[in-house]
């Protein structure tokens, strides 16, 4: 424990939490989504976090997203407390910093596909960095979609959009939330190698709720949650190592 | 299934709320409307029971002529006929009694009453047991120079016993001195009127005639019944008087259905507009039923999946829609006789004070309201029902409902025909048709919009819209999609907006159109510099003697008057033109189309050129008048004229030496040369309106406050209006926050990618705004197509022009911006506060 805080000092941090921990209810209907957690997610690298449904992996990622709010303890983003800032700050912070991409319903069914990936650019108001969105339409290459409305796209390609508008701002942390849950296999593997790319080759920072080992595996490091607290993690991660290292979770 | 049906209904409180407030909406007019004239007219009927409870017969003239409002002119009484109705046997105590014109001026020196308010009349003040009135403080009057007042005209006056009283009326302005305060009935003063009384002999020659009533209040002795008592005096009278006799029981009856009648245009009026308001409701309940039918899509899939048949998920729809149906009509009655309250109040603020002695609510008017309104709610309810009913039970799951406009050929051409067949109701109902043809054609050019609606909504909003994208970027953007993205939705939501400014638009054409032709009309006929008029609606006025004491006035060129009167010409009863052809030459021109207006003479008549056309009369022709006082006369055509008010001319020597006291509506008055105008105004002011008698305006002034007189028609209508724009505003505010539950997860996501409180609520006001403007702007156009054919349609009646509302149709968009923008406020603050994880949690 005291060691990941120790690293947070030395390396480029995008985001942590610090004790966090997270309360629903009171009396004997009280649930610790979030107990006492403290984890630091490097920038330019690649995180996943893992654990069993009800694990609270994502109430972490809600939180320290600025989504939602903790009971205790601090998240930041960069070097931004967040519980420091009020709803709008908090909003700015959101459309700035942070990019989003869900399992389902990313896009706004009114707004055709290339006004949804700049969407957070227009919600603020800024042209954004003309040459870095090219880039990133390249990458994900969507080129003769860009004026289609989402109902006239495939899932795998409604995901791609996502994974471009959580790009196109150049956030400093990006949020996957079982982005791949609801794609058949070959356009799942399609949107993990694009967020790999985007770390790999585009410098970004990749924060990714998952169950599936599989995905996982494309991770540079697995952050592993049970109960709401941290039950390990691993780095360089196969889908044999992690499928063997949940079975012995669940022990 | 009726008790999960049930069970599902109470399980969505807020939907189950929205729908009800839709219904309680369009059911509470209605409901208000009904207790509001079941309360005045039975107010009434306790009334004249009350008043005449002394009357056992009624003796009058039986020639009579009708006038348009159910009120009739009846020829006078000789008070010599007292005498006979005295020595019948069986009567106790006769009186006279009088109802004439008479002003009375206040301390300001300005008549009491409202201009265009009820009627300021003179009568009879008696001590007999017949008498109507009763005696409240101080005493009867006595003599010439004593006079009585009703209560409220005397507390509105603050007149006490003592003080001296200035009234005019068919003689003169005179003064005298209050001897008491009387109430009529149990009540200080009938709807508003005022009353100055006298003596029998004074009221007679000051308001009348002396030696004639209007009628003779008689009470028996309890030795035979009423009828035999009438059938006594009739056959004590001589028939030669022309005079009949009613039981207290008929003059009681007929009174109050004449009450009725006359309060029959306003009861009319104040239906029509519960109707409106109640299909403006439909179009609430319909949407409401649609978008949520919609909604739950899911739930009736999860249904059918587990084993309920079609029929079953209709069917629970349709309870529901029943259970809502009855609940919101019940309340929207309750709501109703709040209502019929508020508009005993603001009849009373306008002066037309209704004697209410509570409500009177009738089981008739709940039975109507709760059947009335439970029927709408279960035939808007049908259609969804059945959509609901035809989901497949394995229903993909979409994320937000968007509905599509279906056959839009089929629609354009459905819209087309109705449009088409309602314009041909309007331009045959303008000619003379029925109200029910009126009615249809008003519906027909409503539904046909309707019907285009969804087809042209979506274009209409992207256009409306586009403005604001460029002012508020991706925002508006989005408000535009918002509004544009359900055609069918956003076209029902704008239909209430639509109806009410369709009709407030053609109604103000029509006014500007009439107000013009009234300038025109006016504006050619008279010559002169001053008018002298008073608002009377055909009843008193000026008298026409101080029409030619002011002609003899030597500051005064020429004056002459103008005056109505109902007469009966054939078979049909209509208002004349009275007027003075010696003294009207080149001051009082009538636009004739054939012959001399000075060539009109005692036993001549001028006819309206559509009229004579009509009736085949031209110069020469000889028809039959009968007058007021049952004279009739064979009168010789002397000339037509064109004009959209008045069918029949006739001059004032006519009437010289009749009972029917003639008074002038308006006074014409050119001054001679070389005087100064204030002179000449003081002058002609010091023997009319300095003394109460008529206002005294400039040429332009007069023209101006004539054309005016619309307005006061037109505010009243308005007034009703803004009611049903009340509704469009609670239609707007209940589909944006079902459109806002519906797009619950949506706004999570725009939040959670960045998007503002602020800009979601700026979202919401702009698609608000869209609505509201795509409804106004349809609105107007529809105004103006009816209002087209309207006035087209009446050019052969004299109207002119088609006057375009220009400032008035901006005050209207500008009112549905505003509109727009208040809607949106509860539903954007909704918007706000959706929970973002919640809104975006997987499904």
């Amino acid at each position: 424990m005291s060691s990941t805080v120790a690293n947070a000092m030395i390396t480029s941090v995008a985001a942590r939490a610090e004790s966090a921990s997270k309360i629903y209810g009171s009396g004997d209907n009280e649930v610790r989504a979030l107990d006492d957690v403290s984890v630091t997610f490097e920038r330019g690298k690649y995180s996943a976090i893992m654990g069993p449904s009800g694990s609270g992996k994502s109430t972490l990622m809600h939180c320290i997203a600025g989504l939602d709010s903790l009971t205790s303890g601090q998240v930041f983003i960069g070097d931004t407390d967040l519980s420091s800032l009020n709803d709008k700050a908090l909003t700015k912070l959101r459309r700035e910093q942070v990019g989003f991409i869900f399992q389902s319903f990313n896009l706004i069914p009114t707004l055709n596909a290339y006004e949804n990936i700049v969407l957070p650019l227009s919600l603020g108001g800024k042209p954004g960095d003309e040459a870095w969105i090219k880039q990133v339409i390249d990458t994900i290459s969507l080129h003769d979609r860009l004026d289609h409305r989402p109902s006239e796209l495939s899932g795998g390609q409604q995901q791609r959009v996502a994974v471009a508008r959580a790009l196109a701002s150049q956030p400093e942390i990006i949020f996957a939330d079982e982005p791949t849950g609801n794609l058949d296999s070959k356009s799942g593997t399609e949107i993990l190698k694009f967020l790999r790319r985007a770390v790999t080759n585009l410098g970004q920072t990749i924060v990714m709720v998952t169950h599936d080992p599989v995905s996982a595996s494309y991770a540079d490091r697995i952050v592993f949650l049970a109960d709401g607290r941290i039950a390990g993690e691993m780095t360089q991660p196969t889908p044999e190592k992690v499928l063997d290292y949940l079975k012995h979770l669940g022990e | 299934m009726f008790r999960l049906a049930l069970k599902m209904s109470l399980a969505r409180k807020s939907r189950l709320a929205l729908t009800s407030l839709a219904i309680i909406l369009g059911t509470s007019f209605l409901s208000g409307t009904t207790i509001f004239t079941d309360t005045i007219n039975s107010t009434f009927e306790r009334l004249f029971t009350d008043v005449f409870r002394g009357v056992d017969a009624y003796v009058r003239s039986s020639s009579s002529i009708e006038t348009n409002f159910g009120e009739s002119r009846r020829g006078p009484t000789p008070i010599s006929a007292l005498e006979t109705v005295l020595n019948v046997p069986g009567v106790s105590a006769a009186v006279g009694d009088m109802q004439g014109f008479a002003r009375v001026i206040g301390k300001d020196g300005e008549p009491l009453g409202k201009e265009m308010g009820p009627p300021t009349f003179g009568g009879i003040a008696s001590a007999s047991v017949a008498g109507l009135w009763r005696v409240e403080s101080g005493r009867l009057p006595v003599g010439a120079t004593e006079m009585m007042l009703d209560r409220s005209t005397a507390k509105a006056g603050k007149f006490v016993v003592g003080d001296t009283v200035r009234v005019n009326a068919f003689s003169g302005t005179r003064e005298f001195t209050l001897v008491g305060v009387a109430n009529y009935g149990d009540i200080s003063s009938p709807g508003g009127a005022t009353f100055a009384l006298f003596d029998q002999p004074t009221a007679s020659e000051f308001l009348l005639k002396p030696g004639f009533v209007d009628a003779i209040l008689v009470q028996g002795d309890g030795s035979v019944s009423d009828e035999e008592l009438a059938s006594a005096i009739t056959a004590a009278l001589p028939s030669e008087a022309k005079l009949e006799t009613l039981t207290g029981a008929q003059i009681t009856q007929e009174t109050t259905s004449q009450i009725k009648t006359a309060l029959g245009f306003f009861t009319t009026f104040l239906k029509a507009f519960s109707y409106i308001a109640l299909g403006v409701g439909c179009f609430v309940i319909y949407n409401v039923f649609s978008i949520t039918a919609a909604q739950r899509q899911r739930e009736s899939a999860l249904l059918r999946a587990i084993g309920a048949s079609r029929r079953q998920v209709t069917t629970s729809m349709m309870v529901e829609a029943l259970i809502v149906g009855v609940l919101g009509s019940l309340l929207g009655f309750v709501s109703g006789i709040g209502l019929s309250r508020a508009l005993s109040a603001l009849l009373n603020a306008l002066g037309l004070e209704i004697p209410t002695s509570g409500l009177t609510i009738r089981s008739n008017a709940v039975i109507a309201t709760v059947v009335v309104g439970t029927l709408i709610t279960v035939l808007s309810a049908v259609l969804p029902a059945l959509r609901a009913g035809r989901v497949s039970p394995l229903a993909a799951i979409r994320d937000s409902a968007l509905d599509t406009v279906g056959n839009f050929r089929h629609r354009v051409i459905l819209g087309l025909v109705l449009g088409a067949l309602g314009a041909l109701g309007l331009v045959s109902a303008v000619n003379g048709a029925s109200t029910t043809v009126l009615g249809l054609g008003v519906l027909g050019v409503f539904s046909g919009f309707l019907v285009l609606g969804p087809v042209f909504s979506r274009p209409m909003a992207m256009l409306l819209g586009a403005p604001i994208t460029k002012m508020r970027g991706i925002t508006g953007a989005m408000a535009r999609q918002n509004a544009a993205r359900n055609p069918k939705r956003t076209s029902r939501t704008a239909a209430p907006v639509l109806i009410g400014v369709a009709l407030v638009t053609s109604f103000t054409a029509l006014a500007s159109s009439l107000k013009s032709e009234i300038r025109d009309t006016i504006g050619s006929a008279f010559r002169g510099d001053y008018a002298l008029s008073v608002d009377s609606h055909g009843f008193g006025g000026i008298p026409t003697s101080i029409t030619d004491q002011i002609n003899e006035l030597p500051m005064v060129e020429q004056a002459t008057g103008v005056g109505l009167l109902p007469a009966k010409i054939g078979e049909e009863s209509r208002f004349i033109l009275i007027f003075n052809p010696k003294t009207a030459e080149g001051l009082y021109n009538i636009p004739m189309v054939e012959g001399q207006q000075s060539a009109l003479t005692t036993d001549g008549i001028l006819v309206e050129n559509n009229k004579a056309i009509e009736k085949g009369l031209s110069i020469g022709s000889k028809i039959d008048v009968t007058l007021i006082d049952g004279r009739t006369v064979l009168l010789t055509v002397r000339g037509t004229f064109k004009s959209a008010f008045a069918n029949y001319a006739v001059s004032r020597e006519l009437f010289e030496g009749s009972t029917t006291p003639l008074f002038d509506n308006s006074v014409y008055i050119t001054i001679a040369k070389g005087v100064p105008d204030t002179d000449a105004r003081n002058a002609i002011a010091a023997v009319s309106s300095d003394l109460g008698i008529g206002k005294l305006q400039s040429r332009n002034q007069f023209i101006d406050s004539q054309a005016g007189q619309v307005n006061q028609i037109l505010a009243l209508i308005y007034g009703l209006l803004f009611l049903s724009l009340i509704i469009a505003i609670v239609g707007i505010i209940i589909t944006l926050l079902l459109s806002v539950f519906e797009r619950k997860r949506e706004i999570g996501l725009l939040r959670a990618v960045g998007m503002t409180r602020s800009q979601v609520r700026t979202m919401v006001r702009w698609e608000s705004v869209i609505t509201s403007l795509f409804g106004a702007v349809t609105g107007v156009l529809l105004g103006i197509v009816m209002g087209v054919v309207i006035v087209v349609s009446l050019v052969d009646k004299g109207f002119s022009a088609f006057t375009l509302p220009i400032t008035g149709t901006i005050f209207i968009l500008i009112g549905a911006f505003i509109i727009g923008v208040l809607a949106a406020v509860f539903p954007a603050r909704r918007a706000t506060r959706n929970d973002i994880i919640s809104a975006i949690a997987s499904t």
